[in-house]
Parts: structure tokens; C-alpha cells; sequence
């Protein structure tokens, strides 16, 4: 990473600081002063609504880029992982009668407990075979949680009620806001710190290749499973939100499909950073809104085309942006924000 | 009886598994050449079968019912030409040299863009193709098995047929085989690996349009059961091993066998689709003490 000219680095903490210079200091206080501050008072009920949709597909975004960006193993169960995490908080609240705050821990856990389980087959099988063995894995939860009727409520699915925090109840966008912010930053730096430290950097190392990382003495089993539960965590936090956010679960809400798009937003935004996973879900999700706002013009124009159209454009969409990201800039957006950054820096010299 | 009902479940299951093992030979095919693992054939399964429908109905709709046939052959045969050059030309070869990751996060993505190019064509409820194979049921002694089901059988076995000896004798499979050895060795002896990559995904295309059309004159011709037959491939392909042919065959019958018989044990007990989840938990199971599948390679791996 190229630092402002003239910065230099006298120890390692200052080589690992998130925030290095004054004036990233003043930029980082004072954006986060308007975005939690003002923001949420001069916007939209609608606008507030979409960026608390992204806000918890970030989170989970988060832990699958975790896994699958810094430790190389893919995940196309995530949106199962999620399932996981929804349903455990909504058979506390709706069985057991627990607030939602207790379900949090519980859900990151068991969703945890449930990613290891599947994440066990990645001692001895990689590549396609472990993204094939997590694709079995969204199925098989899935399955799961249609079955058990008794205490998922099968088809019909669960309903939620609000979210309490002593009397402050949440029933609206800005409340949500706040909720979902807090975990939001809670966890971007629990992510951040993970990634830069001893476990992040065993990450890496068995993603670039596992043989030499365990002829390194890294301990190949223990860091793997950690990975998974590490994702699978994040997905039950994520999931936990989705539940109280829409106040109703139920199985159709949790595709296969889903799954797909959180690779879509990590590989957009750049496999294997943590700001990058922010630039793609922002990203994606403002398409897929510009999308759905074009719609109802499109199908009144073209009545023939039908009343999927817009499903079946959002995915055409999707896939498009997503392939030609992979063949044009595999890095992402986060790669490209380097550069920029870069050559405002050494702008007017070209050193 | 309990015995009869067992060989009921083992016969049609592996009558079932023929289309499985269809759909897997796709798959292992363009694996063996080009090191790409294809996870979008179930769609485009759906994309031939739904062409297919198209193409029978405008022939029967002008009033050529009698040509329906070469038609909707001459017109897959167009569409695989066309998918497969899309594919090579302007997928893959910007992709030379990049990790095999990127690969397969391509064909997810470009197995979602043909399924939402099928939503948007051909949108709403499943379509009913014209008769093509005999339906009903016969008996032999007291195990009644589908017509349908068997004619789809013999149809997939010809085809598998098929491709293996263009795979084993003629210059182009020897290509194939040379290519999925080693492709710079292939290109050094003057094989061209894009003809190669072409030539595999036409073959995947057209396996997955005759195994879509099998699976909509069967069941019905929706997207949901085509996708449902388009995943159970999957672990078909990787209980068999990647790299081997008579494993995708193999793997396809274990498949559908495994799927008549929790759906005929196991139903009543967990209250239906277990024959959807089956398959995975023993794939999974298999995976954890063959790694790399009946019959695929141990890959020795260096640093």
C-alpha cells in the first residue's frame, strides 16, 4: 500500500493502523459524523429502508469474504447459513419467549456449530468438491427447516413481533438503523482485526496453498474449521437482523439464488478485503434498485416480455456485471479504489 | 413382497439415474478437456429443453407435425453452436492464465444469466411437450415400471454410447484426451485448445437439451423439476470421481438409485423429498472417505 509522501512507519503498529494520517483521521470522523448523525434525519423512510437492507447483507458478506476471500474455500450454502441463524432467533422468541438481544449470541453460535459440522469435509477435500459439499449443505438445511414443522412452522413460516431494548421499541427505519449500525461497525472490526492478525495471516497462507502453509506449521484442520465458523457466525448475526428486521421468516426468503449473489458481491468488490466487501454490496444492491426502478417503465413498454421480466433481467443483470468483473478486473472495486488513491497521491509526477 | 418392492424401487431408480448420468457425462467431458467444472449445465438443460418446446410447437403450428423431429434436432444443434461459441469466444479465452477459481465462479454466473434469459423468454408455468416417447406402464411379473422412464433410459444409454466413442476413437476425442493431459503439450503437437474448448461445450450443450427433452417428456417441462435434475448431477459427477467416465455412469445410477429409495423407505417417516436430500448426505459421506470419488485420480500434489 503507497502512503502519502513522507510518511513513514517507526513501528509495526503504526504499519498495521486502519487509519494512518491526520487527514484520514479528519475524513474517517467526519463522514461517520454525517452518516450516523445527520443522515438518518434528512433521508427518506425508502432510502433509510434500502441502505439497512445492505446494511445486513454487508455483515454477511462479511463473513463469507472471510472464508472464501481470505481463506480460499467456497461457500455456496451462505444464504443457507443465514436460514440458520434466522430460525434459531425466531423458534427462541416465538417457543421459548426470549428477547431478541439473547437470541443473538445463541444464533452466532448455533449457526457456528452448524458451519463446522459441514465445514468438517474441507480436511480432506478441496476446490469443486468443497463447493459442491456446501451446495449439499444449503439443501440439506433447507430441508431441515422445511420438515420440522413443529417448530419452524414449515411452509407457513414464523413470525418474529418487534425487537425491544428496555422500553425503546424498534419499530421503525431510524431505530433499525442504529440496531443495525451497531453490529455493523461491531463487526467490520472484529473482521478487520481477525484479518490482520496471526489467524487472518494463516488464512492467507492456506488459501495461497495449504501444502506449503502446513509444511509451515500452521495447523491446517484447526484453521479451516475456524474459518467456517467464523462465516457461518457471521451469517447467524446477519440472519438474526433479517429475522427482526422483517419481522417475519419463512423458507422462500432464503434461495439458492442468494447465495450465488453474496459470491457476486465479493467477487465485485474484491475477494479478500474488507473495505472491498462494502465497495461490491453497495454496489450491486444501488444496480439492482436503478434496475428495479426501470422496470414497471420497461414491461408497460414491451407488455409481451411478461410479468418476470423483471426477476429475469435483475439475474441477466447480475450475472452480466458479475462476469464482466471477473474477466476485466478480477481485484474489484476495491483494487481500482487503490489505484485511484494512488495516483491522486503521486499526481502531477508519475514516480 | 418386501423383496419385489426393493427391486420395484432398484429398477426404476436406475432407470432414473440414466438421465443423471447423462447430465454428469457433460460435465465430465468438459472437466477432462478443459479443467472447468460446469455448474451451469442444469441450466443449460433448461435453455435446450425450453428451445426444443419452442421449435416442436412452431413446426406442428406450421403445419410440418410429421418434421418436428429433424427440426428440433437441427435447431438444438444451431443453439449449442451458439452458446458454445458465446462461451469460448467471449468468456473464456479472456480467462487464459487466470486461477481455475474465477472459471467456475464464470459458469455460476452464466448458468444464473441463462436461467433468467429462460424466465425472461419463456415466463410463467411449465409447458407440455408433444408426445415423443411412449407413456404408460408395463409389468414384468409383479414390478410395473414407467415406459417413459424406459425408453429416456435406452435413449440416454445410446447417446452415452455415443460420446464415449467419440471420446476413445475418433481424432478429435484423441484431441480431447491429449488436452486434458496437459494443454501446453496438446498445443505444442498442434492441437488447438480453443477448437477443443468449443468442440466439449457444443457436446455439453447438446447432452444437456437431449436430457432436458428426456425430463420434460417424462415429468413436465418447468424449470423447477429441470433445476432439480440439473443439481442432482452435481453429486452424481463427484461420487464417481471428476476425471472418469464410467464414474459419471456409475455415479448417475447410484444416484438415482439412492433417490428411489429413501423416496420409497424414508418418505412416510420425514413426510416427503427425501429423495431430493438423499443424494447429497451420501455424497457426502462417500466424499469423506474417497475424496476424490469412486474413480477419479489421487492427485499427488507438489508445492
Amino acid at each position: 500500500m503507497k502512503r502519502p509522501c513522507g510518511t513513514f512507519d517507526t513501528d509495526y503498529g503504526q504499519d498495521m493502523a486502519i487509519a494512518r494520517t491526520r487527514f484520514q483521521w479528519i475524513v474517517g470522523i467526519v463522514a461517520a459524523l454525517i452518516f450516523f448523525v445527520v443522515m438518518p434525519f434528512f433521508t427518506s423512510t425508502d432510502m433509510l429502508s434500502k441502505i439497512n437492507i445492505i446494511g445486513i447483507a454487508i455483515i454477511a458478506a462479511l463473513g463469507l469474504n472471510i472464508l472464501t476471500g481470505y481463506c480460499g474455500q467456497l461457500n455456496f450454502g451462505h444464504s443457507g447459513f443465514i436460514a440458520v441463524g434466522a430460525y434459531i432467533t425466531g423458534i427462541l422468541i416465538t417457543h421459548l419467549g426470549w428477547n431478541w438481544w439473547a437470541t443473538v449470541p445463541v444464533a452466532a453460535l448455533g449457526t457456528a456449530l452448524i458451519g463446522l459440522i459441514f465445514g468438517l469435509p474441507s480436511l480432506r477435500i478441496k476446490g469443486f468438491y468443497i463447493a459442491v459439499t456446501t451446495l449439499a449443505a444449503f439443501y440439506i438445511i433447507m430441508f431441515i427447516i422445511i420438515r420440522s414443522e413443529n417448530l419452524t412452522g414449515g411452509i407457513y413460516g414464523l413470525n418474529i413481533g418487534t425487537v425491544q431494548l428496555g422500553n425503546i421499541i424498534f419499530d421503525n427505519e431510524q431505530k433499525f438503523f442504529y440496531l443495525i449500525m451497531f453490529f455493523l461497525v461491531l463487526l467490520t472490526f472484529f473482521a478487520k482485526n481477525i484479518v490482520r492478525g496471526r489467524i487472518g495471516r494463516a488464512f492467507i497462507a492456506i488459501r495461497d496453498n495449504d501444502l506449503a502453509a502446513e509444511l509451515m506449521g500452521i495447523n491446517i484442520f484447526k484453521y479451516k474449521l475456524l474459518a467456517f465458523a467464523i462465516c457461518s457466525a457471521y451469517a447467524g448475526i446477519a440472519g438474526s437482523l433479517f429475522a427482526a428486521y422483517y419481522g417475519y421468516i419463512s423458507a422462500e426468503q432464503f434461495t439458492f439464488r442468494e447465495s450465488i449473489w453474496y459470491i457476486g458481491y465479493i467477487i465485485v468488490g474484491g475477494m479478500g478485503t474488507i473495505a472491498g466487501t462494502f465497495f461490491g454490496v453497495i454496489f450491486l444492491k444501488v444496480l439492482e434498485s436503478i434496475v428495479t426502478g426501470f422496470a414497471p417503465d420497461l414491461s408497460s413498454l414491451l407488455p409481451v416480455l411478461g410479468s418476470q421480466l423483471i426477476s429475469g433481467l435483475m439475474i441477466i443483470m447480475f450475472s452480466i456485471v458479475v462476469i464482466l468483473f471477473l474477466i476485466f478486473e478480477p481485484r474489484g472495486l476495491y483494487h481500482r479504489w487503490e489505484l485511484a488513491k494512488t495516483t491522486i497521491r503521486l499526481w502531477p509526477f508519475l514516480y | 413382497m418386501d423383496f419385489m418392492f426393493f427391486l420395484q424401487l432398484t429398477l426404476s431408480g436406475i432407470l432414473v439415474g440414466g438421465i443423471y448420468a447423462l447430465l454428469a457425462l457433460g460435465i465430465v467431458l468438459l472437466y477432462k478437456a478443459s479443467g472447468i467444472f460446469n455448474f451451469a449445465q442444469g441450466d443449460m438443460t433448461a435453455l435446450g429443453a425450453f428451445a426444443a418446446w419452442s421449435l416442436m410447437t412452431w413446426a406442428i403450428d406450421a403445419g410440418l407435425a410429421s418434421l418436428q423431429v429433424p427440426i428440433m434436432i437441427i435447431g438444438v444443434i444451431i443453439l449449442a453452436f451458439i452458446v458454445a461459441f458465446i462461451v469460448e469466444h467471449f468468456m473464456l479465452r479472456p480467462l487464459i492464465g487466470q486461477p481455475v477459481i474465477v472459471a467456475l465462479m464464470l459458469t455460476i454466473c452464466l448458468g444464473m444469466a441463462i436461467s433468467g434469459v429462460v424466465t425472461v423468454i419463456w415466463p410463467g408455468p411449465g409447458r407440455v411437450l408433444p408426445p415423443l416417447i411412449p407413456t404408460g406402464s408395463f409389468n414384468i411379473g409383479p414390478i410395473s415400471l414407467s415406459m417413459g422412464n424406459l425408453t429416456s433410459f435406452i435413449v440416454c444409454m445410446i447417446l452415452f454410447g455415443i460420446c464415449v466413442l467419440f471420446f476413445q476413437k475418433t481424432k478429435l476425442g484423441l484431441a480431447m484426451r491429449g488436452t486434458s493431459e496437459d494443454q501446453q503439450l496438446a498445443q505444442s503437437v498442434g492441437i488447438k485448445v480453443t477448437v477443443i474448448f468449443f468442440a466439449c461445450w457444443f457436446i455439453a450443450q447438446l447432452l444437456g437439451t437431449f436430457s432436458g427433452v428426456l425430463v420434460g417428456s417424462v415429468h413436465i417441462l418447468d424449470r423447477g423439476t429441470l433445476a432439480a435434475f440439473g443439481a442432482r448431477a452435481f453429486p452424481a459427477v463427484l461420487l464417481g470421481g471428476l476425471e472418469s467416465i464410467p464414474g459419471a455412469l456409475i455415479g448417475g445410477f447410484i444416484i438415482g438409485w439412492v433417490e428411489m429409495l429413501s423416496g420409497g423407505y424414508l418418505d412416510k417417516a420425514l413426510g416427503g423429498g427425501a429423495g431430493e436430500i438423499m443424494p447429497f448426505i451420501i455424497m457426502l459421506i462417500i466424499l469423506i472417505f474417497r475424496p476424490y470419488g469412486l474413480f477419479g485420480y489421487k492427485r499427488i500434489e507438489r508445492i
